[in-house]
């Protein structure tokens, strides 16, 4: 029977709603979905998927590479091989992704963002997002892929009735990786989720020895700062300001986004503000794709500009 | 420790305008300008921190054209012992094929390691894969997303992964083993061109990658390259820059985060 296996990620007991993407891939291609899970209460809709496929294990453990292998091999000795198998595309989705690719010698392709079924192609994002390659296997057989958070969800339906659920047991910890714990981001005074106007930095402001005259700017606007993965990576702002998938989702009323070009990590983390106002002197920005206005200029230009008609 | 990092030369098209030609063949790369990958900056900076502390060598190695020797010298300048290219003109789009041309160049040269590092992923082909194919194929452990290495010894590595929201994980993996490096793990040192210039008389060694091709094959194919799909867009305020800020102004205090 042909089917595809979609990897669930889970994460501190909570089913992550990126996996609707995976599902809904899946439904877009026609093919009956199987969700390997491991075992406990995710609170999720299982009448999304065709079957389940429950892992007599602990979440750290399903989410281990080296033990992912193992479980995949038990799944495709009773259910035979898939069509495909679809992890998310996050840090643990990839991970698990392209180890099972080099494991079982499988074609991968990874950060898919469409489909085209006429004519059996996948999109995947390249060149900081400006061009998209349609990519396909270049033969027959299982192949892996990973699929971009938002881009299918809409497509995952209920089939009206619970699925039939199979379990695996018996899956061998791998001592060559363990889990030790995790760890959490330390709390710090300001909190941006909060705000209703965020002024957000990008690498377009070139060094760390601007940021004060834009703090400038945030004083005037009653503004609160924050910024991109690149200036974070930086340290020219502290981490608890990072916008995007690693940083802090927010939905202010509005976003000003000063030299940031709009990687898919960070609109994903700031899509849902109310208002976006862009600005970047490239056009060609990716950003100004998801702004609701946008000042094609120099940052720096236009910074010193709305100071000079702040101050009067 | 003896390390190896992967270090790959890539177009910087974060400020480019980027244009398809032949009909979505191929994307005109011809005017904009290259560097190193942001993610190999970090793993080669991480590597040379661990042996400056402990001992050991690290070993910079690019699969690419003639012109990748740029990041090899960069990568000597920044601490590592050696430079090894495996050239080839070959672009590579597929991570598989790449996995294989490094696991056939590691077997064959029998370059000794304790740990292989690689960037999470390259700027270019945004694809995130190679470092966890390559262990997968060596059989070794691998971790992915590593922000932070917290304890080196001599038969294992403690090192915290990036999760989304904030979140991390802390992970114990043994020796040897193949981690992707994440940006933001360190504060790459910064290397002048007189520190370039110094390393370009390191000697670097050259491999022609035709020497390792067994089993190297595309697993998938690019069909074609074609710009995203439009979506509605903003509206783009224009005139002068003074009038434009004031429009801005305007729209801020329409929105009500702004009197």
């Amino acid at each position: 029977m042909s089917y595809v296996l979609v990897v669930a990620e889970v994460r501190r007991g909570i089913f992550e709603e990126r996996n609707l993407d995976s599902i809904g891939l899946c439904a877009l291609l026609g093919k009956d979905a199987i969700l390997l899970i491991p075992e406990g209460d995710y609170g999720m809709n299982e009448q999304l998927v065709n079957g389940l496929v429950r892992v007599k294990t602990e979440e750290a453990l399903f989410l281990n590479p080296l033990n992912m292998v193992n479980i995949l091999e038990k799944v495709m000795a009773a259910r035979g091989k898939p069509d495909m198998i679809v992890f998310t595309n996050s840090a643990s989705g990839i991970e698990l992704a392209s180890y099972a690719a080099g494991h079982f010698n499988l074609p991968v392709i990874t950060d898919v963002n469409g489909y085209d079924k006429e004519r059996g192609i996948f999109f995947k994002s390249y060149y900081s997002d400006k061009i998209f390659g349609e990519f396909r296997p270049s033969g027959e057989g299982t192949f892996i892929v990973t699929v971009r958070s938002g881009s299918f969800k809409e497509n995952a339906a209920g089939k009206g009735s619970a699925p039939p659920a199979e379990a695996i047991e018996d899956v061998a910890a791998n001592a060559a990786r363990t889990f030790v714990e995790y760890v959490e981001e330390e709390k710090t005074d300001v909190d941006i989720t909060k705000a209703e106007f965020l002024l957000s930095l990008g690498r377009g402001i070139g060094n760390k020895d601007e940021i004060p005259d834009y703090e400038e700017l945030a004083g005037l606007l009653k503004a609160v700062i924050s910024g991109s993965r690149p200036v974070i990576d930086k340290l020219w702002l502290p981490k608890a300001r990072q916008v995007g998938t690693s940083g802090k989702t927010v939905k202010p009323k509005v976003y000003l986004a000063m030299g940031i070009s709009g990687a898919f990590q960070h609109i994903a983390g700031m899509k849902d503000s109310s208002c976006i106002i862009a600005v970047n002197k490239d056009p060609e920005a990716p950003i100004f794709q998801y702004a609701h206005y946008g000042i094609i200029a120099d940052i720096h230009k236009v910074r010193d500009a709305l100071k000079g008609i702040l101050k009067g | 420790m003896n390390l190896i990092v992967f270090t790959k030369r890539v177009p910087a098209t974060q400020e480019e305008e980027l244009r398809i030609t032949g009909e979505g063949k191929a994307v005109d790369l011809s005017k904009v300008p290259f560097k190193v990958n942001d993610w190999d900056n970090y793993s080669i900076e991480e590597a040379v921190r661990i042996v400056e502390k402990s001992g050991g060598a690290v070993t910079a190695v690019s699969i690419g054209d003639a012109e990748s020797d740029e990041v090899l010298r960069r990568s000597i300048a920044m601490g590592a012992k050696d430079g090894f290219l495996i050239e080839t003109g070959d672009v590579l789009h597929d991570p598989n094929a790449r996995a294989t041309l490094m696991q056939n160049f590691l077997k064959k040269e029998n370059v000794p390691f304790d740990a292989i590092f690689t960037g999470v992923q390259s700027e270019d082909d945004q694809f995130g894969a190679v470092g966890g194919i390559l262990a997968a194929k060596l059989g070794l452990p691998f971790v992915s997303m590593v922000i932070g290495i917290d304890a080196t010894e001599s038969d294992h590595l403690i090192v915290r992964r990036e999760l989304e929201g904030g979140l991390q994980e802390r992970v114990k993996v043994m020796l040897p083993c193949v981690i992707s490096i994440q940006t933001g793990i360190n504060e790459p040192r910064y290397v002048s061109i007189m520190g370039v210039r110094k390393a370009s008389k390191v000697e670097r060694k050259v491999f022609k990658a035709a020497g390792y091709q067994e089993n190297v094959v595309n697993k998938i194919e690019v069909v074609k390259w074609v710009y995203p799909p439009k979506k509605a867009g903003a509206t783009i305020l224009s005139g002068e820059l003074d009038g434009m800020c004031k429009e801005l102004l305007g729209i801020l205090k329409e929105k009500g985060v702004y009197q």
